[in-house]
């Protein structure tokens, strides 16, 4: 599994840096999933270092984190590079989302006046198929059906979510959300069950998604 | 056996076992209905009732629910509402469900709604917080039990749910399944998609008819060889017939001089088309009854009056 994530135009980020009178940058590249995405990495640290450096911007460190993600992981960056971290004034991150927040938590004791930003887009998390191929599959609604849906999720496939699908907008096995070019999520669920031999779990009605614990902050916390 | 509740004339008369026509109106980008309140008056003779759309394709028109209330009232026609799952959540519907109610409404017709993508305000928020299935359950819940989510309605609605089913479905045994779990919440009635092909709504409603819910044929007379190409073109998952098309055109062509008789002949080839498509599925025990979608085409309805009396 991969945190997909696409680059932002580069302008957009720039007349960020401009609006927030940005000088001084430390720069942290994600070394897992936005490096496998080309949004990171080293490649990505290089591109951004040479765009940045071009705009007159003062690059006092750029660095390659495994998991920028991971609390610990930032916490002993920011440690090791205490110096760099206090002379820039902001964070530029080649990251996903996570890495963007777990950097802000971070510097949130010490460091709580130091802006942080981001150069991509977070998409999903994704199946990869091969490098440049990646696909929503799961959208971790904590509530998985895969059991009863021979494998296939009808959160994420059909364009409705539908619990109970398919609906009208099928044709010929297709879905009318882009152009009857995808295949309906839940043809495809049908036929699944139906090589399966478990036509009955299609036949079945399904609760509609409870968002009473869905609909804010979730969490997982066992110790 | 129970005798069923009945809240409306249509309910009425499925109960009954009559053999019916409903209608179809489509309000517009508008809040003036004057013209869909006379569309209403002149097919009200014929039908037990008219659906209402709720911004079909997608494309925002007029709140069905407050046309449903003005056209019933302004035009005496009884109404089906239709009430899409797709730009209101759960909470909403069961506030509208009472609201419906209130408003006179008595006939609803549960379904998905075309996804906002399709329309005109693309980048709104897709709901679907139900389906087709639970907001019949929940209308079920509602009218039967008297609550929502199991606390006490005060005052609870009392509607005839009624579902959509698609015989041109492909594959089929995924709809004939959904249509089973419809049924099993309580779905009492159903109009099916537009049909042609009588072969494969024969198929179709055989295996449906093992559910026992009343079932009304949707049909689309064709208005003019325009309507019938844009039919063909634009409606997804619809074919119209190569030779009604090539009928259509040669009517179109060979009277253009005479509107009146072009009409006319219109007119006749619909008849001519439809009675025996509808006659041979009354008589195999399949129907309950018919629903036209032919919109703004108000006078086909006493020529299909003779196909559903024949």
């Amino acid at each position: 599994m991969v945190i997909i994530t696409t680059k932002k135009p580069v302008d957009e980020v720039l007349n960020v840096l401009k609006d927030n009178n940005v000088k001084k940058l430390f720069l942290v590249s994600c070394g897992v999933c936005s490096a496998l995405c080309q949004t990171g990495g080293e490649e990505g640290l290089v591109e951004w270092k040479e765009i940045l450096e071009n705009e007159g911007y003062d690059i006092v460190n750029g660095l390659v984190v495994d998991d920028v993600c991971d609390n610990r992981e930032m916490a002993k960056i920011v440690r090791k590079n205490d110096a760099d971290v206090q002379e820039a004034d902001s964070i530029i991150t080649l990251s996903c989302g996570l890495g963007v927040q777990s950097i802000v938590q971070v510097l949130s004791k010490k460091y709580h006046e130091k802006n942080v930003f981001v150069t991509n887009n977070t998409e999903f998390m994704g199946m990869t198929e091969r490098i440049g191929r990646f696909y929503m599959r799961c959208r971790g609604c904590g509530d998985c059906l895969l059991n009863e849906t021979g494998g296939i999720c009808p959160i994420t496939t059909c364009a409705k979510s539908l619990m109970n699908g398919p609906c009208g907008g099928m044709v010929n096995g297709k879905c009318e959300v882009g152009n009857y070019e995808k295949d309906c999520g839940w043809v495809l669920i049908y036929n699944r069950l139906k090589e399966i031999g478990r036509l009955d779990l299609f036949s079945k009605l399904r609760d509609p998604i409870d968002w009473s614990e869905s609909g804010h902050q979730r969490e997982v916390v066992w110790r | 056996m129970v005798e069923k509740k009945v809240y409306s004339k249509l309910g009425e008369m499925l109960a009954k076992g009559e053999f019916i026509l409903t209608g179809e109106l489509e309000p517009e980008k508008t809040c003036d209905l004057s013209h869909t309140i006379q569309e209403a008056k002149e097919i009200a003779p014929y039908v037990v009732a008219a659906n209402v759309t709720d911004s079909p394709l997608g494309i925002v028109t007029i709140n069905s629910m407050a046309a449903s209330h003005i056209i019933q009232k302004e035009a005496g026609l009884e109404v089906i509402w239709q009430l899409t799952v797709r730009d209101i959540n759960k909470l909403g519907i069961a506030g509208m469900i009472m609201g419906g109610h209130a408003l006179g409404l008595r006939n609803v017709l549960s379904l998905t709604g075309d996804h906002p993508a399709l329309g005109d305000m693309p980048e709104s928020k897709p709901v679907f917080d139900l389906d087709s299935a639970t907001l019949i359950r929940l209308v079920k819940e509602m009218v039967d039990k008297g609550t929502i989510n199991g606390h006490e309605i005060e005052h609870p609605p009392t509607l005839h749910v009624g579902a959509a089913a698609n015989p041109n479905s492909d594959p089929m045994g995924a709809e004939i399944l959904k249509i089973g779990r419809k049924a099993e919440v309580g779905c009492e009635f159903i109009q099916t998609q537009v049909v042609y092909d009588l072969d494969r709504t024969i198929e179709f409603l055989s295996e449906i008819k093992k559910y026992n819910v009343p079932i009304l044929l949707g049909i689309f007379p064709m208005k003019s060889y325009g309507m019938a190409k844009g039919f063909d073109t634009f409606v997804p998952g619809v074919d119209v017939p190569k030779e009604i098309l090539a009928k259509w055109k040669n009517i179109k062509t060979e009277f253009k001089h005479d509107k009146a008789e072009q009409k006319r002949i219109y007119d006749q080839a619909n008849y001519e088309f439809f009675k025996p498509f509808i006659s041979e599925l009354k008589k195999k025990g399949l129907l309950a009854g018919v629903h036209c979608m032919a919109v703004h085409y108000p006078r086909i309805f006493p020529k299909l009056m003779e196909v559903i009396k024949a």
